[in-house]
């Protein structure tokens, strides 16, 4: 059973549709990254599976129920757009979310100090927010989130505002929390986090999704590439796209980059220059990057960092 | 329900810790106080100093100290006969005059109280009687007094009369105590009707009046004699006045009085409606504008409903203002406690209203249903604004439109009318109701207009919960520009999904 499905569903705001006939599912436990430019509605998705707003049409099920507050004591959520009560201690504010997510006040005071002492602001308890820092504030609004250890973690542009220190502290948080078997949902237009991250993507563009499938899967989608040293050219090769001369590796010898034809393994390339006894020096596959292969499904790279 | 009162709660001590709360929830307080002691610290109630210079042998003189002497006492047994009849001490001694208050005391009453003793003789009698805690009877300072003439002045006449008089009424010697009024009296007086006086400022018209009134008498006395009337019957004719029997309120009760005194606390309850709401509702605007402008919003409505969020916040600002009335009452109920005597003794017809179980469930009422009417219209606002300058631009209109009708209505009130188009209009329009009907609770309102005009506020409350709910849940995640009249309607007709 997923923790979190999505069914044909679309949301229209006056005449912008902004999410069109998405459907997916998250299986529990995984890492699932929500990958998309500004404005392909991803905000506007999770919006929708808090019961924030409404879907135009379409079904969505949390946690096998409907969208609703009802879900809320097992949800965690730290939107893109972050603030906190200003006048409210770092651990009250921690605490009042709890409560608000159905906790006993003993409970959500206890959890927010030990999230606070992990976050290394066991001396900012009683500091109220407008005292502290951005990045501890940034911790505060984190542990909101994270009160009621909840089974279904959902953060919007998680990393966005980040410092780099900050940035590793919460990847070290979802790699922490996805060990203790919860589900991580979270959007994000920073790819080297999803690659380092994410169990499986889902690739958003203008509200439609363009992929939905693990990471090897994604890489599969683009041709794969070959850094390859030989006397010949290798376009001649069976299954090979293009080669170009890339100039001289040694006396006699060339660097060449190959792109082979989709769907040719470089493994039965390599099968075809043993059998035709094509001389070689190096055989090396080149891995796409999630940026790589972003650019070539959605193909907007002003968007994409 | 349990997150609604999570966020009442939190909008509550959000209020409670702001200094702003603190210091107005103070200040109403230390300004009826303030209030209370201002008319004693500005009001004069020093005699006025009166120099007579006499220039016919004495007689005028004399006669001027004579009435301003029968004043004084008439005053005082004016005050007197209110004191016994507040206090319901006629039994001191039912024959006295200060024991008859349905007449108007006359030249020969007043001297039959001198000859008895005066205020000295009354209070010991009335001491003899009086309950433990009841007031002490004080009497006013007279208001003249007559000072002896300065040599300097007795001795000077013609042009150089004016220049002695001069240093009298503005004297250059410090701590010189001024004269008020200088009046010269020529020994031509009676041959001539011409009479001098000299003021330190604008002479007052009572002080006119009696001045006046004594010089006419004698010279009608001597216009008398002169037509043949012997002196006694010439001087007993000016002196014929009737007798009038007077029927009035006691003091805080009876007619207009009454009806005002009863009007205090439906007036109380109308005016603290309208400050704790303007001063509660700005203080929830800021709270709203705030959390849309700290981007709060997302993460609070990932858990609750935007109903249970405007709910809530409703809650919370309703029980600051409650807190505040409690707070203000506790303070007047300890002030009348405190004082005992005048104040108590003031409070306790106004707290009559509070016996008619109707009265009290009106005040209630419209009390309450008045408060969520109007504190909606400040969440509508917060949650369509990005900034406190957004709000602004609502919220003057909005408070013009409610506070400029009730300010006339308070002064009609206070005025005692209670009727006209324009408290008709006050009563029926529900953004005014509460303050209309609470402020004529006192005066006296037809139960069916109570009836009709809380049922009206009612549908009113209901449909602005229903509209200002869509709009206030409609906004909250809204971006852009400050919507228009056009986007504000289409919010509300929005039907949530």
């Amino acid at each position: 059973m997923s923790v979190l499905a999505l069914e044909r569903v679309t949301k229209r705001f006056d005449r912008v549709l902004a999410v069109d006939d998405l459907s997916f599912s998250v299986a529990p436990g995984s890492v699932f990254g929500f990958l998309g430019g500004n404005g392909a509605g991803k905000t506007t998705s999770l919006r929708m599976v808090l019961d924030i707003i409404r879907p135009t049409s379409g079904k969505i099920e949390v946690l096998g129920r409907a969208p609703g507050r009802q879900n809320a004591p097992e949800i965690g959520f730290l939107p893109e757009e972050r603030g906190l009560y200003r006048q409210m201690t770092a651990l009250d504010t921690i605490a009042y979310f709890g409560r608000l997510k159905g906790m006993a006040m003993t409970d959500a005071k206890r959890e927010g100090a030990a999230l606070l002492d992990r976050f290394g602001l066991a001396a900012n308890t009683r500091t109220t927010v407008d005292k502290l820092s951005k990045g501890m504030a940034q911790k505060v609004q984190l542990a909101t989130a994270l009160v009621n250890r909840p089974r279904l973690l959902i953060l919007d542009e998680p990393f966005s505002g980040l410092d780099p220190v900050n940035q590793g502290l919460l990847e070290e948080e979802i790699r922490r929390i996805s060990a203790t078997g919860a589900t991580v949902v979270f959007s994000t237009h920073v790819m080297q986090h999803a690659e380092r991250l994410c169990d499986r993507l889902l690739l958003l563009a203008h509200g439609r999704k363009k992929f939905d499938g693990t990471l090897d899967q994604a890489r599969a989608e683009l041709p794969a590439r070959l850094n390859v040293i030989a006397r010949q050219d290798p376009s001649e090769l069976g299954g090979v796209e293009s080669a170009t001369d890339c100039g001289e590796a040694e006396k006699g010898w060339r660097k060449w980059d190959v792109r082979l034809e989709p769907g040719v393994a470089p493994g039965d390339v390599l099968e075809r220059c043993i059998a035709e006894q094509f001389p070689l020096r190096r055989f090396e596959q080149l891995h796409a990057s999630l940026h790589d292969v972003f650019v070539h499904i959605v193909g907007a790279p002003e968007t994409v960092q | 329900m349990n997150n609604i009162l999570l966020v009442a709660g939190r909008e509550f001590r959000q209020i409670a810790a702001m200094r702003s709360f603190w210091l107005t929830l103070l200040i109403i307080p230390l300004s009826m106080v303030i209030g209370g002691f201002t008319p004693m610290l500005i009001h004069n109630d020093e005699p006025s100093r009166v120099m007579v210079i006499d220039r016919t042998g004495g007689g005028e003189a004399r006669a001027i100290r004579q009435r301003f002497e029968l004043d004084a006492n008439r005053d005082v047994l004016n005050e007197l006969s209110r004191y016994v009849q507040r206090h319901h001490l006629e039994n001191a001694d039912p024959s006295a005059l200060w024991a008859q208050h349905d007449r108007w005391y006359g030249d020969a009453d007043v001297a039959r109280f001198i000859a008895a003793g005066g205020a000295d003789s009354a209070k010991a009698k009335i001491d003899r009687v009086k309950a433990k805690g009841t007031p002490e009877f004080k009497a006013s300072k007279p208001d003249y007094q007559l000072v002896p003439l300065p040599a300097s002045v007795l001795n000077a006449s013609g042009a150089s009369l004016d220049a002695a008089v001069k240093p009298v009424l503005k004297p250059q010697v410090k701590d010189a105590k001024p004269v008020d009024y200088v009046i010269l009296v020529p020994a031509s007086f009676g041959q001539s009707p011409l009479v001098r006086l000299w003021a330190s400022r604008q002479p007052s018209q009572q002080f006119v009046t009696t001045i006046q009134d004594v010089l006419t008498r004698d010279l009608r006395t001597r216009f008398l004699a002169a037509q043949g009337l012997s002196p006694s019957a010439a001087q007993n004719a000016t002196s014929i006045a009737p007798t009038l029997a007077i029927s009035s309120p006691p003091p805080g009760g009876g007619a207009r009085e009454a009806l005002l005194i009863r009007s205090i606390l439906p007036l109380f309850a109308a005016y603290m409606l309208m400050i704790s709401l303007m001063l509660s509702g700005s203080w929830m605007l800021q709270g709203t504008v705030e959390e849309r402008s700290n981007k709060l919003l997302e993460t609070v409505l990932a858990c609750v409903s935007p109903e249970e969020l405007m709910y809530g916040k409703l809650l919370g600002t309703a029980g600051v203002g409650l807190f505040m009335i409690v707070v203000w009452v506790a303070c007047g109920l300890f002030a009348a406690y405190a004082t005992q005597g005048a104040i108590a003794d003031f409070i306790r017809p106004a707290l009559d209203p509070l016996t008619s179980p109707g009265i009290v469930i009106a005040m209630i009422y419209f009390f309450i249903v008045g408060y969520v009417a109007i504190a909606i219209l400040f969440l509508a606002i917060g949650a369509m604004s990005d900034s406190m300058r957004d709000a602004q631009g609502y919220l003057m209109p909005v408070l013009l439109l409610i506070l400029l009708p009730i300010s006339v209505l308070m002064q009609a009130v206070l005025g005692g009318n209670n009727g006209g188009v324009l408290m008709e209009v006050l009563t029926w329009v529900p953004i005014w109701t509460p303050f209309a009907v609470l402020a004529r609770l006192g005066l006296g309102i037809p139960a069916w207009e109570v009836i009709g005009s809380g049922l009206t506020l009612a549908l009113f409350a209901a449909i602005e919960i229903v509209l200002l709910g869509r709009l206030f849940r409609a906004s909250l995640l809204a971006q852009g520009q400050r919507p228009n009249l056009r986007e504000v309607i289409s919010r509300m007709r929005a039907v949530p999904s």
